[in-house]
């Protein structure tokens, strides 16, 4: 069950050779996508509202959609791209023909997602220091932690492809898993004035540890939480790490 | 090239089965492949030809019965087993994003060949296939003899003790298949094991040592391709085509004698298997059976799978 690293990477570099040729195509739209949010409503619903617990809206805002945008790129990643690979091209059956096994092929793609939400999310953190919304140097440190949360968002996304084998399912995926996800994750709103169950309800989000850990990343942080969200983004990913390897098993060495 | 596999038989199989759900795809079949050979699997579509190549090469795990690949188990030995094959499935699953020589590389590293060694490996391997002048480009640019060509290439990244092709030539044209026989022939030369399966008779006859007919999961002939024709049909064949007016059931009555080995009737011709197919149709007499056309020829391995696999249609 567990994946051989050398082979792990052998999966991985193919997926960041293909990336390293297409990147200009593939970044722009998952890009202009956050930047749209933040202008929308950082910089125009932001204007009437004064402030949330004393920070402005925009500055509250923006280290969240650092996150989403990891969510958004590792969740195509692991949904559409996957399956293309996977039921279309046939290069899963061709990758298992050779020494690579069924999960260093998860591990690899999964970490392949896990890398482009860094790619994307770093990009966006990068605007968002240029429009001056980040105020702590601590936020130099919000690629590696983008990594972890896109690892946990790559194996679900990729879980939810290796059980699902029909494309016309996928945007379930997105409208009653990733849109919700994203909107109810604190990046919007932060839950202190809700009733409790509402945090309660977003503790089971893994981008809501993501945008705690981002938004303490970019303001300043509180060290010990930002390592406790971590953990539970790593423990999580690790313990749906079978699912997808699993059900792989099944369907393609049946 | 790699060195034969020290063991006497690259495959061995006994009792192999194979089910998915209520279909039984293999039903109990018993074959060996001997080190160095090239041995064929005939049959027609849903004989079970793919499913024991999924098994050999470790993409489906047995049903039932002992498989023994390069002396391994590739179910619980699977990547050392898997190290040493090479595999040309029957759909042509190359990577489209990458070049040529990329995804020759990137083949190689799935073996855990590095990076160096990869890149001159590729291109070895694209002079084999003769593809050189074409390293730079991805295969959506290649005709489909060159696919299948470059799909052979691919399987020998590694060097392998045996390689498994399923249908190599289907959907070729003449040229192209003669290319891709002219490569299957090169590596026979040099000790590579081969299984392959085909539904072209005349692929199997020039390359095949061994083979074995498959029908409905099971192995219905094996055998070497000019004893498997000897002893189910004869040397040679009379194929006639009656007239309209001709009673079939006396022709077949007047040319009988104990030299015929067999008679296969279809809408239009009838076929009869004899040692001398000359001899039987010198007992023909014009008159009373009136024929469109009579040849007298040679028999081959589509007269033995005619013969064993019946002339319906299969699905």
């Amino acid at each position: 069950m567990l994946p051989e690293p050398r082979f792990a990477f052998a999966v991985w570099r193919r997926n960041a050779k293909v990336f390293s040729k297409l990147w200009k195509g593939a970044l722009l739209p998952t890009f202009l996508d956050p930047l749209f949010y933040l202008i929308a409503l950082g910089f125009g619903l932001g204007t009437y509202i004064a402030s949330l617990d004393g920070v402005p809206y925009r500055d509250f805002l923006a280290p969240g959609l650092i996150a989403s945008a990891a969510l958004w790129a590792a969740s195509f990643e692991t949904t559409y791209n996957v399956y293309m690979r996977m039921n279309e091209d046939r290069l899963y059956d061709a990758v298992l023909a050779t020494p690579v096994e069924v999960q260093d092929l998860a591990a690899g793609d999964i970490i392949w997602g896990a890398t482009r939400a860094m790619v994307y999310g770093s990009v966006f953190a990068i605007v968002v220091a240029a429009f001056g919304l980040i105020s702590s140097p601590w936020a130099i440190l919000i690629p590696p932690f983008v990594f972890i949360g896109g690892l946990c968002f790559a194996v679900i996304g990729y879980a939810f492809t290796s059980l699902v084998g029909r494309i016309d399912f996928y945007s379930y995926y997105f409208t009653l898993g990733v849109t919700p996800m994203f909107l109810f994750s604190g990046i919007f709103f932060p839950f202190t004035d809700l009733p409790d169950w509402v945090e309660v309800v977003a503790w089971f989000s893994p981008l809501y540890h993501l945008v705690e850990i981002t938004r303490g990343l970019a303001t300043g942080p509180e060290a010990l939480q930002i390592a406790l969200h971590a953990c539970w983004l790593v423990v999580v990913s690790l313990i749906l790490f079978p699912i997808p390897v699993r059900a792989l098993r099944r369907r393609l060495l049946a | 090239m790699s060195q034969a596999s020290a063991s006497p038989e690259a495959v061995r199989a006994v009792d192999l089965r194979k089910s998915y759900g209520d279909r039984v795809a293999v039903d109990g079949i018993d074959f060996t492949v001997p080190t160095g050979s090239c041995f064929g699997f005939l049959g027609p579509n849903g004989a079970g030809k793919t499913t024991t190549m999924r098994m050999i090469y470790g993409l489906s795990s047995p049903g039932g019965g002992e498989l023994e690949v390069l002396g391994g188990n590739i179910v619980t030995e699977r990547r050392q087993v898997k190290a040493r094959i090479g595999v040309v499935a029957q759909e042509t699953n190359l990577d489209g994003e990458l070049t040529l020589s990329e995804g020759l590389a990137q083949q190689a590293s799935y073996f855990g060949i590095d990076r160096s060694d990869a890149k001159a490996k590729a291109q070895e391997l694209l002079e084999f296939a003769l593809l050189a002048d074409r390293a730079d480009e991805k295969p959506r640019q290649l005709s489909g003899g060159m696919k299948r060509r470059l799909l052979i290439a691919r399987s020998l990244v590694a060097d392998p003790d045996l390689i498994v092709l399923d249908e190599p030539t289907t959907g070729l044209d003449p040229q192209a298949r003669l290319a891709v026989w002219d490569s299957l022939e090169r590596l026979k030369q040099r000790g590579v094991t081969l299984v392959i399966t085909t539904h072209y008779m005349d692929e199997a006859e020039r390359l095949c040592d061994r083979l074995v007919i498959m029908d409905e999961g099971r192995i219905v002939a094996d055998g070497r391709p000019s004893e498997l024709i000897a002893e189910t049909v004869g040397a040679e064949v009379l194929e006639l085509r009656p007239l309209p007016e001709c009673d079939e059931e006396g022709l077949i009555d007047s040319l009988s004698d104990g030299s015929i080995t067999g008679i296969e009737r279809g809408p239009a011709t009838i076929l009869i298997f004899s040692g001398d197919a000359e001899a039987v149709l010198s007992r023909h007499d014009h008159d009373r059976f009136p024929l469109e056309s009579a040849l007298a020829r040679r028999a081959t391995l589509e007269d033995v799978f005619l013969k064993l696999t019946g002339r319906s249609l299969r699905e």
